[in-house]
């Protein structure tokens, strides 16, 4: 065996550290890449962005955003959104961490066939339940209501939450607790002041994923939100229904409903990671 | 210890009641919005419902489902379906699993990238999948301009029976890869880098530390992002409705589209719901049988 002497072993790792970057960056510009072309495409006149040369360099315009700005509905789908995905976190959180604990700190008869029933909900084809959930909707009056899209958005986002949380409490040690039960304190305050705190990063990276799916989501508002609660998501559906040919300001309106998505991610998105990093997925 | 003596019944109660007090309102709530609608499902699919014919509903008892099973169209979806699912599930497992190894070893600005990777999850996908039409244009797209330039001949993204499947594919994979990257980097971060390094002083090379000793530690975390993904490929309908809405022909038709064209746009309410409960029945047997042999079930420390 060879061995290799030092100054080419240093080389050659700096070469691999080149290659590593290389190939990490070239990923980086195809998930960036298409955010990129929308931006473009929203600052383009008509001739252009019909262009059969697409060009990188052209003088930006704002008219497109003028125009859509002109629109008085775009507004109003912000604030549905924001209530419903707000709405909707808040209370998968309530109902979702409690669960989440006793599925990942108690053992108890069944209880993987109740985790499992919790990620079949997940599995069922949304045209299965549509149609039923649309009539039940009807009959309460929850169709096109706020109330009627947060419970929805509950009822598709509860599973992946729980699953997630039930690897935190998992992967927390169970010494602590323990302790505070031969201490004397109940259950619920074991939980409640001791494993609650420590999870909270956990908790967060959760909460930030529910929102972003909530303020995603599309066939379920479709079909159980009306003209009077219409989300990002759909408004943004509806542009893109009537003018085919006009790519400029329907990207101005794309860029325009994103911005929410892209703040949250600048600003919360190291929780995120850290999060998901923390607990990971177990 | 004489204090865990002085407590058996009293205290196994209270233990029963505190748990299932905690999983009540999820359970209650997953009954009321999951479960209802499932089994309301289930008798529609065992009638002839169809909105067409109002008021001439016939229970036809397993019928819809025998007509599923002898039908061409079925098995054709069943294919495109199981073809997409694959295909997309592991090239983002490769592929995440691949980077997130890289990343791993970048220390400085690791947050950076993982913001850049956070993105094609993060965005609404029906502004991604409207992005993607504009660039898989055939004339004015951006795609088919870089190839130009390239002095490669133009592909017609979604125009042809095989390539549609493949720009399905790539949108998806430019969506989700990330995803299996973060539960892979997570792993990674809360891997013991003891046995790793040990591995490493004894000579082994990078890729058989990678292949003996780091991607059998990260197999649980892999499980649920396998899971996860496998759920949602196999019955993936927004970027496949925008995109080709099943075409060319049915070339991209899978059963999800499938069912809903036949529940929303033909009203065979009925003949649709079965499909999904098949779809349903699919499902969870191969969820079963991939997370009991991965021994994902295996109980871990308990209160």
């Amino acid at each position: 065996m060879r061995r290799p002497s030092r100054f080419s072993r240093r080389a050659r790792r700096r070469l691999g550290t080149l290659l590593r970057r290389l190939v990490l960056g070239l990923f980086a510009l195809w998930c960036l890449f298409p955010v990129y072309w929308l931006a473009t495409m929203s600052l383009k006149t008509p001739v252009e962005a019909a262009s059969r040369n697409p060009s990188f360099l052209f003088r930006p315009i704002l008219d497109n955003y003028r125009a859509v700005l002109d629109r008085p509905e775009i507004w109003g789908y912000f604030v549905n959104s924001s209530i419903v995905a707000l709405g909707s976190t808040a209370l998968v959180l309530l109902i979702g961490v409690p669960c989440a604990y006793a599925l990942g700190r108690y053992r108890f008869r069944g209880a993987a066939d109740f985790g499992f029933w919790i990620l079949t909900t997940r599995m069922t084809p949304p045209v299965a339940v549509l149609i039923p959930f649309y009539v039940l909707y009807v009959r309460t009056g929850l169709v096109d209501t706020r109330a009627g899209l947060i419970l929805a958005h509950v009822a598709l986002n509860l599973s992946i939450a729980v699953w997630l949380m039930k690897g935190f409490f998992e992967d927390l040690p169970p010494e602590l607790e323990e302790a505070a039960l031969v201490d004397g304190a109940t259950r619920w305050q074991a939980f409640r002041d001791i494993a609650l705190p420590v999870a909270v990063p956990g908790i967060a990276a959760v909460a930030i994923l529910c929102f972003l799916f909530s303020w995603n989501e599309f066939l379920f508002s479709l079909v159980l939100a009306g003209s009077t609660v219409r989300t990002v998501p759909l408004g943004l559906y509806s542009f893109i229904g009537y003018q085919q040919i006009d790519w400029g300001s329907l990207s101005a309106s794309a860029v325009l409903l994103l911005a929410p998505v892209l703040v949250i991610l600048v600003l919360f998105g190291r929780h995120l990671v850290r999060g998901l990093t923390l607990g990971a997925v177990k | 210890m004489a204090a865990a003596r002085s407590r058996p019944r009293p205290e196994a109660a209270a233990r029963r009641r505190f748990v299932l007090l905690m999983l009540l309102p999820a359970t209650a709530l997953l009954l009321a919005v999951t479960l209802f609608p499932f089994l309301w499902a289930f008798a529609m699919s065992l009638t002839d419902l169809a909105l067409t014919r109002p008021g001439q509903t016939r229970f036809v008892g397993l019928a819809n489902y025998a007509d599923h099973l002898a039908s061409p169209d079925f098995w054709r979806a069943a294919r495109v379906t199981a073809l997409f699912t694959l295909l997309a599930v592991s090239i983002q497992l490769v592929l995440g699993v691949g980077l997130a190894v890289l990343l791993h070893r970048e220390t400085r600005g690791a947050w950076a990238w993982r913001l850049a990777f956070l993105l094609p999850m993060a965005i609404t996908p029906v502004a991604a999948i409207f992005t993607f039409r504009m660039m898989f244009h055939p004339s004015i797209g951006v795609f088919n301009a870089i190839l130009r330039d390239l002095g490669l001949p133009p592909v017609d993204w979604l125009g042809t029976p095989g390539m549609a499947l493949v720009s399905l594919l790539i949108v998806d994979c430019w969506q989700w890869t990330p995803f299996v990257l973060l539960i892979a980097a997570g792993g990674l971060a809360s891997l013991d880098p003891e046995p790793l390094e040990a591995a490493e002083v004894d000579g082994a090379t990078p890729w058989q530390v990678l292949r003996d000793h780091t991607l059998p530690m990260l197999a649980p975390f892999l499980a649920v992002a396998v899971v996860f993904r496998a759920i949602d490929a196999f019955k993936t309908f927004d970027i496949i409705f925008v995109l080709t809405g099943g075409g060319p022909g049915v070339a991209t038709r899978t059963l999800n589209l499938l069912a809903y064209k036949q529940g929303i746009e033909f009203l065979s309410i009925g003949y649709a719901a079965a499909l999904a409960i098949v779809m349903l029945v699919v499902t969870i047997v191969a969820a079963q049988l991939f997370l009991r042999r991965t021994g994902f079930f295996r109980p871990r420390a308990a209160l």
